[in-house]
């Protein structure tokens, strides 16, 4: 099947076929189309193989500051020949024409003498002849009636150089511009193009009861469209609620909370004693001037505090655990659902902003979300914790998972969970977990025991889409939010 | 993390047997260590502060020749009872109360060695002794002391010639000219007397928690030593000369006694203490049905004593041992010494339907049905900084919320509205194709009795043709498909916008937000060269409660 030849190419090729070697701008004079048409064509008959481009670079002359100057009131030579003429006796002192072309004294006097001009005697200068026009004020002639260049070509070369050797008199400039011709085969494909081009519009609504009315103008199928890009969500939103539908399926409850709390459920709650170096203000977002109101109710304060007194031997103080701080986990909104429910049975879940006051760098942000499961139940074990941890792994498809102990402040016993990263061909620190203190849950009357876990959504996040800086993932650029797909 | 240097030739020589490099580097990981990276010569390791026992090779090793089964049970520490002693005077409780000490005699001592010492020195200061606040370690060469010592108050003018330096210093420069006592010296600020530990000779020999003295540096002739704690917390001054005490004494030193009287002092008493455990608490916890003698041989592994007495377990834990708190502890030593890698996952059947938060259900709505206009989401930091939230947008600054001491200046005051951030998004891709249409969902910050978080949805539309209509049209939009609401649109002026192509977002006779075309100088701010309008509106009381 032949090709199917868009109204703007046939203009093109026509236009070629007659005179090659045109710019777009001569194309777009000579074929009535705007420049955005012309170059559109151009490329579509470049992808086509009908026409082929010469790029070429031009150097072009434009005035620079003083020669605009020199255009307007003349050659500082010039200036000084024709006031020598004005005076009689064709002289005057050196310092008369000093004041009078102050910082072009100079460049007069030396290109006077230059073209024979003037005469220098015991400090007076003398006028010996002139010419009417020099080759140098011609070009700058010309090239003030072009504001837009002119190329060097068609100057004369050695007074462009000469000019060039004048401060700010031009400016050469290189200027990138096309030529376009036909190819063979456009010269072809040009010959069939019929006389008469008509444009008409893409799509005609054929009515169906007048089939015969008007045909549908053919279009070049083959050829590529306009990239459009979808709306869609954040990826790391699209990752944030794959974690969310695991805990649903797997039969969590979601539970939400403020992402500014006070010290106690931060910390104080969890056993975090008020001396702990994870409470000092280089690791943790303090609000400035500003104090929590109620913490909680007075036994549960006093439970806690009796909890540290004990456990850790240090006058608790109220006041320290009324700073408010931005959580530095999702743990203290299930510490006090826990608390104020006192669920015997339950499984709940929690995916929030937590904070850390860390300076940024490929792997560390002061701001990411977090997940955080916990399991309520009078028979819950340390194996079950293991199984529900593997089990929402391997939803999310990752199948090789091995645990390790570690140590979290308000957990006991603690382990940590390492991944088989397929991509990076190594393991990888993922979720930690472990079972609620009995200093935790005594104090706030929690009866049964609560396993609980969690981790950062980020770090799932540039493993699935195989990013080595977190801090991609909020930089928000469109080249890689247009483009990243949504199924991974 | 702390992290610790384990050298292959010192831990066959610790460990009293060779063991494969691969096997130790399974191995470490199942005592609670990560491996932060190997050479050819030795392994980093790091541990959890709550192990200050693993702060030295010798106290990794002792656990590994647990878990290996090479020596199980606890470390016991033999005290010989020594000749010499220090006295507090009265005038230290009201700086520093307590002081402690020990003797470790006729030891070895190489560079390698120090190291790990004073590695253990730093971890202990910065752990157990809360920055040295709490309780701060010196340790001395024993041969250069005239006993007995005495621990008192100076002034600040009082000299003597310190460990950072080759002169004779006062207190005074001490404190404002050395790296640590520029570090540390607010632990003394308001105190005009400071504490010191001077022997019978009247030389200084340690200002705590600043330095020691010069005099008593230990080297690799030394061959006896002097460890003294001091502390605002006796069980804290007693817990760290455990540990120390412990490492020393698997470092080959012999333990001898320091007597300690005076001002509410007395001699240490580095006593094992006892807890009796329920062997049902183990497996109830665990998951596992394992016999009382598995128990005890676990416990045992984990280098802790532990014997049957009748349908108990009493477990005897030495005082080093600071972190265990309770059964619940020893639960996890049994872990442990079991074997973590031995516990099977089982998965357990759900009582319960799991479920969304209806306000996550909500926001999840109006997602859709903003990209169902068209619209790209982004998602920018809540704590953000005050050039892009003010300065750029003109807004007033009056109510910001800051925190304190950040690290990053651009991450200092929480939003309280979300459209300049996204502006600054469109900043910051302004050579990408337009039109460019973004929408953010996203928690917002204001000061009231303390603060109310409420969340907003807002959107921005730039292009060269946009304007006030287009984006009223996707107002309209989203509150119909979105909430099937309508709103009326009432003019307003607002600092970001164009006056007389602004509006306040009614809905219920109550205003929800603002509407209108982004002001230029808005926009230059940013960097914009397309115009740009959008909305923002709380959906908080309008969306849910």
């Amino acid at each position: 099947m032949s090709q199917v030849l868009h109204p703007i190419e046939q203009k093109l090729l026509k236009t070629l076929i007659v005179q090659q070697n045109l710019s777009p701008e001569e194309l777009c004079e000579i074929s009535k189309l705007s420049i955005d048409q012309v170059r559109r064509g151009i490329e579509w008959l470049k992808f086509k193989n009908l026409a082929s481009v010469i790029e070429t670079e031009k150097n072009f002359v434009t005035l620079g500051k003083r020669g605009t100057e020199a255009h307007e009131k003349g050659f500082p030579e010039r200036q000084l020949v024709n006031h020598l003429r004005s005076l009689q006796g064709y002289s005057c002192e050196m310092n008369d024409v000093k004041n009078l072309l102050q910082n072009e004294f100079g460049p007069a006097i030396a290109n006077a003498k230059k073209n024979g001009w003037v005469e220098i005697v015991e400090n007076r200068i003398m006028l010996k002849g002139y010419h009417d026009v020099t080759s140098e004020e011609k070009i700058i002639k010309t090239v003030s009636k072009n504001p837009s260049g002119v190329s060097v070509d068609e100057l004369d070369k050695d007074v462009v150089e000469s000019l060039k050797k004048r401060p700010e008199f031009i400016i050469v400039s290189s200027k990138k511009s096309a030529l376009v011709s036909l190819t063979e085969k456009g010269i072809e494909s040009a010959k069939t193009v019929q006389d008469t081009i008509e444009f008409i519009a893409d799509v005609e609504v054929t009515s169906s009861t007048e089939p015969e009315a008007k045909s549908v103008r053919a279009i070049d199928v083959e050829a590529t469209a306009p990239t459009v890009f979808a709306a869609k969500s954040h990826p790391l939103r699209d990752v944030i609620d794959e974690v969310r539908e695991i805990f649903v399926s797997l039969g969590f409850s979601e539970i939400i909370g403020n992402n500014v709390q006070s010290s106690f459920w931060n910390f104080d709650a969890l056993f975090t004693p008020q001396d702990h170096p994870a409470r000092e203000m280089q690791d943790t977002f303090y609000l400035k001037d500003i104090k929590a109101k109620n913490i909680a109710n007075l036994s549960q304060i006093k439970k806690v505090s009796d909890a540290h007194k004990k456990g850790w031997n240090y006058q608790w103080q109220s006041e320290e655990a009324k700073r408010l701080v931005l959580r530095t986990h999702t743990t203290c909104v299930t510490i006090r659902e826990l608390a104020d429910k006192k669920h015997d049975e339950a499984r709940l879940f929690s995916i929030g902003r937590v904070f850390r006051n860390e300076k940024l760098s490929y792997k560390h942000l002061a701001e990411f979300h977090q997940v955080e499961g916990v399991v309520v139940g009078k028979n819950v074990t340390l194996r079950d914790l293991m199984g529900l941890q593997t089990e929402f792994y391997h939803k999310m498809g990752i199948k090789k998972i091995k645990f390790w102990p570690t140590f979290f402040p308000y957990t006991e016993p603690s382990l940590q969970s390492m991944i088989y990263n397929e991509k990076l061909g190594k393991w990888v620190e993922l979720f930690g977990m472990g079972i609620f203190r009995p200093e935790v849950t005594q104090p706030l009357g929690i009866k049964n025991p609560v396993l609980a876990w969690g981790g950062g959504i980020e770090r799932i996040a540039m493993l699935r889409y195989g990013l080595t800086d977190v801090r991609e993932l909020y930089e928000n650029k469109f080249g890689w939010l247009r483009s990243v797909p949504k199924c991974q | 993390m702390p992290v610790v240097a384990l050298y292959y030739n010192r831990v066959k020589q610790i460990l009293g047997k060779s063991i494969p490099k691969t096997k130790l580097i399974e191995t470490l990981p199942f005592i609670g260590l990560d491996i932060e990276d190997e050479t050819t010569d030795h392994i980093n390791v790091e541990y959890s502060p709550n192990r200050p026992d693993y702060s030295t090779d010798y106290g990794i090793i002792t656990g590994l020749q647990g878990l290996l089964g090479i020596k199980t049970g606890m470390p016991v520490l033999k005290i010989k009872k020594g000749k010499y002693s220090i006295k507090a005077d009265p005038s230290v409780s009201k700086v520093r109360s307590y002081v402690t000490a020990i003797e470790a005699r006729n030891g070895k001592l190489d560079d390698e060695t120090i190291r790990q010492i004073i590695t253990m020195q730093e971890d202990l200061h910065n752990g157990l002794g809360r920055r040295r606040k709490k309780a701060s370690i010196g340790i001395h060469d024993l041969e250069k002391i005239k006993f007995p010592l005495l621990y008192k108050t100076v002034t600040r003018e009082h000299s003597f010639v310190p460990l950072e330096s080759d002169l004779s210093m006062t207190v005074k420069e001490i404190l404002d000219k050395t790296e640590t006592g520029k570090k540390y010296r607010h632990i003394l600020d308001g105190h005009a007397k400071i504490p010191i530990i001077i022997d019978s000779d009247g030389k200084t020999i340690s200002l705590p928690p600043i330095s020691n003295a010069k005099l008593t540096e230990m080297n690799t002739k030394t061959t006896n030593l002097l460890v003294e704690v001091t502390a605002t917390d006796k069980i804290a001054a007693e817990g760290v000369l455990a540990v120390i005490a412990n490492t020393l004494q698997i470092a080959g030193f012999e333990l001898y006694s320091v007597k300690v009287t005076g001002a509410g002092n007395s001699t240490p008493v580095l006593k094992s203490r006892e807890l009796v455990l329920e062997p049902e608490l183990v497996n109830k916890t665990l998951g596992i049905e394992i016999s009382n003698s598995v128990i005890v041989k676990s416990l045992r592994k984990s280098r802790l004593d532990a014997k049957m007495r009748g349908k108990k377990i009493v477990c005897t834990i030495p005082r080093y041992r600071t972190d265990i708190f309770g059964v619940m502890d020893l639960v996890e030593e049994v872990a442990l010494g079991y074997g973590i890698q031995n516990l099977v996952p089982t998965m357990p059947g759900s009582v319960s339907a799991g479920e969304r938060n209806d306000i996550t259900k909500t926001l999840e709505a109006l997602r859709q049905t903003m990209i169902g206009l068209g619209y790209l989401e982004v998602m920018n930091f809540e704590l953000t900084g005050k050039e892009i939230l003010y300065d750029k947008t003109g807004r007033e600054d009056s109510k910001i919320i800051s925190v304190a001491d950040s690290k990053s200046q651009e991450h200092i005051i929480l939003r309280d509205i979300l459209l300049p951030g996204m502006l600054e998004v469109l900043s910051r891709n302004i050579h990408e194709s337009y039109p460019q249409k973004i929408f953010e969902i996203g928690t917002v910050f204001e000061k009231d009795s303390p603060i109310v978080e409420s969340i907003h949805l807002a959107c921005l539309s730039a292009h060269k043709d946009v304007n006030y209509t287009e984006i009223k049209s996707v107002l309209q939009s989203l509150l119909k498909t979105g909430l099937d609401l309508t709103c009326n649109t009432v003019p307003q002026k607002e600092k970001m916008y164009v006056d007389g192509r602004t509006a306040s977002i009614m809905v219920y006779g109550k205003k929800f937000g603002t509407l209108g075309e982004i002001d230029g100088k808005v926009l230059e701010n940013f960097k914009l060269r397309t115009p740009v309008a959008g909305f923002e509106i709380d959906l908080s009381g309008l969306a849910f409660d």
